[in-house]
This record gives structure tokens, C-alpha cells and sequence, in this order.
């Protein structure tokens, strides 16, 4: 990235956002960065310690995404993710987790038009809940939330285009 | 129809390049981008900006379906693929005549027949353009040598489906050619998943030229002269001018004319790239191939002509006459743009993302900056590493190299590294002013012993 000699800037929330994704698409175990005073490390192992840090670190672990993930893969992506980058409504208490957009695509919220919903508001879910169906170029992908709690918001409106990390819904951990 | 919104399915400086001619010209515009590139003066410059996928972009930029979805959910009635990305893939311009999108580039069809050198070459000499002495595939070594024999060394092997300087690999002799081979195909077949290879005569003294075209998808092809784009590294250009002024203008009259043979037999739509290998010691020209799009260095042919090629690409689309006849068009004075990478011409082009900490680009007479760069910018890591592109017009060549030295002087750029101290240098070299220069001068002559020059470091 930058070069030793070049001062180092104030590091944005979208800089660590590109790390985390840059750390996500590549098959390494872990990533340590330090520039000046910001530090990061990131791994797949939730129990992982930075090298040589204080148990007070900062450590990000990596979102459940691909590896830890047992669902087929046209239905893998989506788990809540860091990357998300708005921040939720005020009204959104900060325990609550945002499942968001793996992509761009039409949002759906039943398997087919009349039918019930995947979820409802309250409806408790697994992992492996389908919650919504997203749609590009008429290829449905179903989108499994990644957590287990109770759906208290849902976001986005039957049929609306939804874009990359936009939440669609807010689910209280159990 | 005119376009009334248009959706640019690519990112950087074209992105912006694009997004400016479709304003002055009326056009509602929608920006598809990665999470990487939500912000800057391309987003800043368009009506609306969707989020297609993750930085990656094989998730982003590169997927098809994923961009015609966005382009039909946000009501576009055309798309730009600009340059690069999925702009010279048959499967985008597909999807959106399948969508009843206005695909801003050629036929589909078109792409694809260009796409594959040897149709493209089949194409060339079908409509009477000449080529480089060459062979069909070559299956096996043994034919390979024996065609080698026949053309003379030296010979230079390449992939069907390459491009870029991919699987591509010179043989002075029997010796290198057997060695060379193997590796070509193997390569061949790694990076393009097809291993055929063809072989062709290996000119010595090379300079590389190539036509601008835009063509009216009905036969009508109109030609906006050449440029000369001869400095190179690993067959990717560094520095564009045109006029090519080192071609005597017979020469240069042959080169337009071969280019615009070669559109309106294809029918060609859209804006477009004849490139040819202009041999020297020959004083001849050989078609090496069409891009199929519009090219990073457009802007050197739109100062010379005065004529703004994105607008033609989008009067194009939208079915309207462009309002020109070859008479219109008449080139003057000497353009030349360098490319300005953020990598490290000092140590081996090593890529330099990071942010841009201080930015204050130069301004003057005849002086263009095509860049979505500005002060605070952060060049993101996942994509190609060009930034901006530094453009002069002068009255003559020589006014063009003096005013683009005293441009990239006054650059005031810091953060990341780029090339622009080697553009300099280039710029600088009496070979280059006399003009003298071929596609391996940068590589043989410049290169070797240029890092040794790199000033102290500003630790």
C-alpha cells in the first residue's frame, strides 16, 4: 500500500472496509496490518489473537463467510458482513445485526408471486433460515441470514432493486 | 431513439469521461460501481450511482448479468462499457440487445468475429487489407518448424484467443522456437483456456499505428486519422500521439484507407481501432487487429480533430447521424497523452495504490487531464493502475513534447508513486524528438539503467 516513507493518513471507515474485503476474496488464514497508530488483524479463526498484542487489541474477525459455511454455494453469500456500509437507523438498537444485499438484484420476499413469505417480523431463525430471494437476469438466489435470532426488520419492499450491503433485514441475535 | 439515460458500466477516468459528454449532450446518466469505488468524482458526476457487488470484480465490473440487471432495474435505455472490463465481451452487448438496451459498441457479433485473431485476420484479408506474413494454426512443432523455415526467422508465435502481449513469444532460431513452443502454448492455454497458436514473420523495425474509426453499422465508416502508439512496455503503450508524423502521408493515406475497407466490410457500429504494424525498412503496413472499442487514448485523436468521440459513440447508439463527412473531419496540429500509472517506474513498475495526498494537476494553453483523481483519493489495490491520463495539443510535434514536459513538471502529485518521471524522461530523449523510435526502443534503450536514476529518496 503505501510507502514506509509516505506519513500516514487517517485511516476511513471505507479503508478498512477494502481490507476486509480484499482479506475475504484472498485464502489466507490471517492479515496483520499496522500503519503508524492503526492497527488491524484480521483472521478466520474467531479465537485468534494479533501476534504479540494485548488481549485489548483490536481484533476484527472475519465475517462467517465462505469457509465456515456448510450452505450450497449458489446460496452461500450474504451472511452479515462487516462491509455493510450504511449505518443503521437510529432506532436500531446496536445489538440488533443487519443482513444485507450479497449483490445487486431484485428483492423477494416469497419463492414465487402469492405465496407466504420466507419470514415475518418476530419469526424466530436459524443460520440456515431462507429469509429472502435475490433475483438478476431471472437467476433466483435464495439468501440464508447467517444468524440466529428473531427477525425484528425488514427493510426492503417485495420487488424493489436492492444494491451491494444494503440491509434488508435487522435480526436480534438469540 | 436518442438515449434519454444511460448506464456506464465501468469505473476511473472513463467512467467520468463518459458521464461528461452524456450531460452536455442531455443524457440522464446511472453510475454501476463496486463497493470500492462508491465515492469520487465519477459517483459525483452522475445522476444516480447503484452498487452492483463487492470490490472484486468478478463480482462487480466483470459480471454481465449483474450489470444488465442494474441497467434494466434503474430504466436505462443504453449502456457504455467503456474500456477493458467486459466492453470487448460479445456476452454484454448480447444480454442488452437482448434486453432491448442499446449496447454502446459494435453487434455482438461483431465482437466476437473480432475478438478471435484469426477470424479478425481472415476478415482483413477478405477485405483486402494486408497482413503480416503469417500461418493458419500450427498444431505441433514439427509443422511450427517448418513454417518458421518458410517466412524466415525471425518469427513470432501467438495465442488465437490472446491479446495484451499474452502467450506471445519471439524465436530467432530453431532452437528458441522449440523451446518457445511448448512454453506459448502451455501459456495459451492457461490464460485463455484455448492452446492454438499461429506464427507470423517478425518485423525488426516495428512501429505501431492505428486508425480511429466510427462506423454507422451500415457499411458507412468514417475515419478520424491515426496515432502513433510505439512506446512501449510489455506491449502495453505508454505514450499516444497522432498524427503519426514519422509515416511519409502516402503511406498514411493507404493506412486510413485499408482501415475503412476493413469497417465497412464488417459493417461495423460504433466506435472503433484499426491497429497496424507499420514496418519501416519496408515502408509498409500490416493489419494486426480491430479493438472494439473506445480506446484509452481517444483523446489525442478528439484534440487534433476537435471532435468529441464519446458524443459520436452515443449519437451512434441512439440511432442519430453523427452529422459528419470525412471533409469534417480534419486533423490539425500534434496531440500526445501520457498515461500516467500509479506503479514505480524505479522499481520494476511495482504497483503504488494508496491515496493521493496532494494533487494539483497543471493547466495552460492546449493542456488536458483526463482523471477521476483529485486530492484525497484513495487508488484502490483491486483494479488496473492507471489514474489519469496528462493530454497536450500544440501547432507541431515539437511544441506538443515542449508543452507536455513543462505540463508533467508542474504536476504537483503525491502519494502514490507513477510513471510520470519516466514519461519525462521519455519525452526528453533525442530519439524520441527525432522521432525515430519503435515498439522495443522503450524496452532495449530506456529501460536498462533507468532505475539507476531514481532521485534520492524523499524520506
Amino acid at each position: 500500500m503505501n510507502s514506509p516513507e509516505n506519513a500516514p493518513k487517517p485511516v476511513k471507515p471505507e479503508d478498512i472496509e477494502a481490507l476486509v474485503e480484499v482479506f475475504q476474496a484472498s485464502d489466507w488464514d490471517e492479515m496483520h496490518l499496522q500503519v503508524g497508530d492503526f492497527e488491524i488483524f484480521l483472521s478466520n479463526d474467531p479465537k485468534a489473537m494479533p501476534p504479540g498484542a494485548t488481549p485489548a487489541a483490536a481484533a476484527i474477525a472475519a465475517p462467517a463467510a465462505a469457509p465456515a459455511n456448510p450452505a450450497p454455494a449458489a446460496a452461500a453469500a450474504g451472511a452479515p458482513t462487516p462491509a455493510a456500509p450504511a449505518a443503521a437507523p437510529e432506532d436500531v438498537p446496536a445489538h440488533w445485526q443487519a443482513v444485507t444485499a450479497p449483490n445487486l438484484g431484485t428483492f423477494y420476499r416469497a419463492p414465487k408471486p402469492g405465496a407466504e413469505p420466507y419470514c415475518e417480523v418476530g419469526q424466530q431463525v436459524t443460520e440456515d433460515t431462507e429469509l429472502c430471494l435475490i433475483e438478476v437476469m431471472k437467476l433466483f438466489t435464495a439468501l440464508r441470514g447467517g444468524i440466529n435470532g428473531t427477525v425484528r426488520r425488514i427493510c426492503v419492499k417485495d420487488g424493489e432493486m436492492v444494491e451491494y450491503g444494503q440491509p434488508l433485514f435487522y435480526i436480534e441475535p438469540a | 431513439m436518442p438515449i434519454r439515460r444511460l448506464f456506464v458500466a465501468n469505473r476511473g477516468e472513463i467512467a467520468l469521461r463518459i458521464l461528461r459528454s452524456a450531460r452536455a449532450m442531455g443524457i440522464e446518466t446511472v453510475l454501476g460501481v463496486s463497493a470500492a469505488d462508491r465515492e469520487g468524482a465519477g459517483p459525483d458526476a452522475a445522476d444516480r450511482v447503484v452498487v452492483l457487488g463487492p470490490a472484486p470484480s468478478a463480482q462487480s465490473y466483470l459480471d454481465a448479468r449483474l450489470i444488465v440487471h442494474a441497467a434494466r432495474a434503474t430504466g436505462c435505455d443504453a449502456l457504455h462499457p467503456g474500456y477493458g472490463f467486459l466492453s470487448e465481451k460479445p456476452e454484454l452487448a448480447r444480454l442488452c440487445e437482448e434486453e432491448g438496451i442499446a449496447f454502446v459498441g459494435p453487434r455482438p457479433e461483431t465482437i466476437e468475429a473480432l475478438g478471435d485473431k484469426m477470424s479478425a485476420r481472415a476478415m482483413a484479408i477478405a477485405a483486402g487489407v494486408p497482413t503480416v506474413p503469417g500461418t493458419d494454426h500450427i498444431a505441433d512443432i514439427a509443422s511450427a518448424r517448418k513454417a518458421a523455415a518458410d517466412l524466415g526467422y525471425p518469427v513470432v508465435m501467438k495465442a488465437s484467443a490472446g491479446g495484451g502481449g499474452r502467450g506471445m513469444f519471439k524465436a530467432a532460431t530453431e532452437a528458441e522456437l522449440d523451446a518457445s513452443f511448448e512454453r506459448a502454448s502451455r501459456e495459451a492455454q492457461a490464460a485463455f483456456g484455448d492452446n492454438r497458436l499461429y506464427m507470423e514473420r517478425f518485423v525488426e523495425a516495428a512501429r505501431h499505428v492505428e486508425v480511429q474509426i466510427v462506423g454507422d453499422g451500415e457499411g458507412g465508416v468514417l475515419h478520424f486519422g491515426e496515432r502513433d502508439c510505439s512506446v512501449q512496455r510489455r506491449y502495453q503503450k505508454l505514450i499516444e500521439e497522432a498524427p503519426a508524423s514519422a509515416m511519409p502521408d502516402a503511406l498514411r493515406a493507404r493506412l486510413h484507407e485499408a482501415a475503412i475497407r476493413i469497417c465497412a466490410h464488417a459493417r461495423y457500429r460504433n466506435a472503433g481501432t484499426v491497429e497496424f504494424l507499420y514496418d519501416v525498412a519496408r515502408q509498409d503496413i500490416y493489419f494486426i487487429e480491430v479493438n472494439s472499442r473506445i480506446q484509452v487514448e481517444h483523446p489525442v485523436s478528439e484534440e487534433i480533430t476537435g471532435i468529441d468521440l464519446i458524443a459520436c459513440q452515443l449519437k451512434v447508439a441512439g440511432g442519430e447521424a453523427l452529422g459528419l463527412t470525412q471533409a469534417d473531419i480534419r486533423p490539425s496540429g500534434h496531440a500526445i497523452e501520457v498515461r500516467i500509472n500509479a506503479e514505480d517506474p524505479f522499481a520494476d513498475f511495482r504497483p503504488s495504490p494508496g491515496r493521493i495526498t496532494g494533487w494539483e494537476p497543471p493547466r495552460g494553453p492546449g493542456v488536458r487531464l483526463d482523471s477521476h483523481a483529485r486530492a484525497g483519493y484513495l487508488v484502490p489495490p483491486f483494479y488496473d493502475s492507471m489514474i489519469g491520463k496528462l493530454i497536450v495539443h500544440g501547432h507541431d510535434r515539437a511544441q506538443a513534447i515542449d508543452r507536455l514536459l513543462q505540463a508533467i513538471a508542474a504536476f504537483r502529485l503525491e502519494g502514490p508513486r507513477t510513471t510520470l518521471p519516466l514519461a519525462a524522461r521519455i519525452l526528453d530523449h533525442p530519439d524520441f524528438r527525432a522521432n525515430t523510435i519503435t515498439t522495443r526502443w522503450l524496452e532495449d534503450r530506456v529501460l536498462p539503467g533507468f532505475a539507476a536514476t531514481a532521485p534520492a529518496a524523499d524520506a
